[in-house]
């Protein structure tokens, strides 16, 4: 059984306004990763999920700050850290993050093989050095990887690339280092059907020539996240509420609000095709407040008196974990 | 680059602006070739105040020196300062402007204090004071460097602004994310966004530069060691040429600082036309 890689530990953050105002961001998030492991988060936008990130890749740069909790790569605790010392050593080498937007993710003033090269200059250790020639041709060598006009599209800008390019680029720059673990925040968003099928087979191929063996892939799309996850966890208001296998997650959701977000969802299944999807009514807490009871009591259509009074603890129910008291 | 060029091109603003910029150039540093008369040479038989002839193109000024040249002269040295000034206020603008904006923070908020405070202190009063402080060794290139010193602070709280709305971009955060420095990200990121921006703040201060020396040379505090438009217009109102009228005496100064200002002011809004795409008609 390989070990675990990546391991967080009840990790809370929150952000500090000019006013003095703290907004609890992600609350006490834990779970563990071992070695080629695919973990989907999937939740609503605003629930916390980019901020998430920020702190699994220990990039709290202010007005973002952990509150509590611990991030450890390899046993090696990200809490505590310079910016720096993460720059220096973490990012890019043992975590990457592929961002979603891969428009505005590319510098519109810098042709895409200068953005590359900048990641392996930055990562060069002191003392020795890389000829831009052998820079270059690493990089034709990781973008032919691809299956792209390798040529044109490193000495491209990145409004003369396609979506599909420009996405793939980023992938490319992101992973150039051989990255243990990647963090895929919605890579698929904005693109249309084909490219995202292309950019999901991309990362899979990269996984399968052993570029990096791990993953988080972030996304709002459960049913991508069914195809790809090992397992899922889902996100609501900054807590997870739901973490499981995929199978599980998907097909069998137990708290209320996956099993909302299922129903909220469009299917093109013959059987699903007279069902109707239901929006889930309301909006998320304020997270500037400290939230008493359960955070989706207000929108829950199972909830009772006590869910709004008793905060709920994420617990084992069969072998997954729920934030619900009531679930079965 | 050339279609930026040719985009600019399509201005009539920025051909008027350049043509009009030009032509002081080509006077200001082919003018001596063409029209070669000392500045320092007084013409006693013309006498003070000559009228237009053929030995002196505009006329004698108070001392009996040729007009033309010493208005070529002063022009050169007028941009001279200007370039100067223009310099050290980007540069200086730039650099708190970009470091402030970029890092945020404590640091922002130091830099920021300072800059809101060379604002609300009158630069003009600053520069008269230590022009009025430095007697003799008052050169060009010193009260450039004042002016300069002393104007800054507009570049950097523009670069500022913008640097500050980059922070948040996504391409910022993906260099960030992939392991830059904050040294390479502002070098290779952030500062060859703002290039056009930074060159439009470059002219603004040039053309303030030359404004802010004709004020200071206008009230007696200009450099000591060449003529400038300033200076001519401050000999003008000290010999009594505005209240005896002679006209020639201070409108071809007036004149050629308004055109030059007016140029460089004409290729910043038409610049800022094409780089800023919400104003692209």
């Amino acid at each position: 059984m390989s070990a675990k890689i990546f391991e967080v530990d009840h990790l809370s953050l929150h952000y500090l306004t000019r006013f003095g105002e703290k907004i609890n961001a992600v609350t006490d998030v834990s779970f563990s990763m071992k070695q080629g492991e695919i973990l989907g988060i999937a939740g609503e936008s605003g629930c916390g999920k980019s901020t998430l990130v920020s702190g699994l890749m220990g990039m709290c740069i202010p007005p973002l700050y952990p509150t509590s909790g611990d991030v450890r790569v390899n046993g090696e605790s990200l809490m505590n850290r310079t910016v720096e010392d993460i720059r220096a050593n973490v990012l890019a080498q043992k975590i990457s993050m592929i961002p979603q937007g891969a428009f505005n993710a590319l510098n519109p003033v810098r042709k895409v093989k200068d953005i590359a090269a900048d990641v392996i200059a930055a990562h060069q250790k002191s003392g020795s050095s890389v000829s831009p020639k052998e820079i270059y041709e690493r990089l034709c060598e990781r973008f032919d990887l691809f299956g792209m006009d390798t040529k044109r599209v490193l000495n491209s800008f990145p409004n003369q690339l396609t979506a599909g390019e420009r996405q793939r680029s980023v992938i490319g720059i992101s992973t150039l280092l051989n990255p243990q673990m990647v963090i895929a925040d919605e890579p698929t968003s904005a693109l249309d059907v084909s490219t995202q099928k292309e950019v999901i087979r991309m990362i899979f191929d990269l996984l399968d020539k052993g570029i990096f063996s791990t993953m988080i892939f972030i996304t709002h799309e459960l049913p991508l996240l069914y195809h790809v996850a090992d397992n899922i966890a889902i996100m609501y208001a900054g807590e997870f509420v739901e973490m499981g296998s995929a199978e599980q997650v998907v097909k069998d959701p137990r708290h209320p609000y996956t099993k909302a977000l299922m129903n909220a969802m469009l299917s093109t299944e013959q059987s699903q095709r007279t069902r109707k999807p239901e929006a889930i009514e309301g909006a998320p807490p304020s997270l500037k407040q400290t939230i008493v009871g359960c955070r989706f009591a207000e929108r829950c259509k199972v909830a009772c008196p006590d869910c709004k009074k008793n905060t709920q603890l994420i617990r084992m129910v069969g072998d997954r974990l729920v934030r619900c008291d009531y679930a079965k | 680059m050339l279609k930026l060029l040719k985009n600019l091109m399509k201005s009539p603003m920025f051909v008027i602006g350049v043509t009009i910029f030009l032509i002081t150039l080509l006077i200001a540093f082919l003018g001596p070739v063409l029209y070669h008369v000392d500045t320092n040479y007084r013409d006693i038989v013309a006498g003070p105040y000559a009228p237009s002839s053929a030995e002196h193109l505009f006329g004698t000024d108070h001392l009996g020196r040729d007009y033309m040249s010493l208005l070529i002269s002063g022009l050169r040295s007028s941009l001279y300062v200007g370039f100067v000034a223009g310099v050290i206020a980007t540069v200086l603008g730039v650099f708190i402007g970009l470091f402030g904006g970029f890092k945020g923070g404590w640091l922002d908020e130091i830099l920021n204090m300072g800059t809101n405070l060379f604002i609300v202190i009158p630069s003009f009063v600053i520069l008269v004071l230590i022009s009025s402080a430095v007697k003799d060794g008052r050169s060009l290139t010193l009260i450039g460097a004042i002016i300069g010193l002393t104007t800054w602070s507009w570049s950097a709280r523009a670069v500022r602004a913008q640097a500050s709305a980059l922070r948040s971009r996504d391409h910022i955060a993906l260099a960030r994310l992939n392991g830059a420095s904050s040294l390479t990200i502002v070098f290779k990121h952030v500062l060859p966004y703002l290039m056009s921006y930074v060159f439009m703040v470059f002219i603004m201060q040039v053309s303030s530069g030359i404004l802010s020396e004709a004020s200071i040379s206008m009230i007696g505090l200009g450099p000591l060691d060449s003529t400038s438009l300033g200076i001519i217009l401050n000999q003008a109102k000290d010999n009594g040429a505005l209240s005896d009228g002679i006209w020639m005496a201070f409108l071809p100064a007036t004149i050629v600082i308004t055109l030059t200002v007016f140029a460089l002011y004409l290729i910043n809004t038409s610049m800022e036309g094409v780089f800023n795409p919400r104003l692209r008609k």
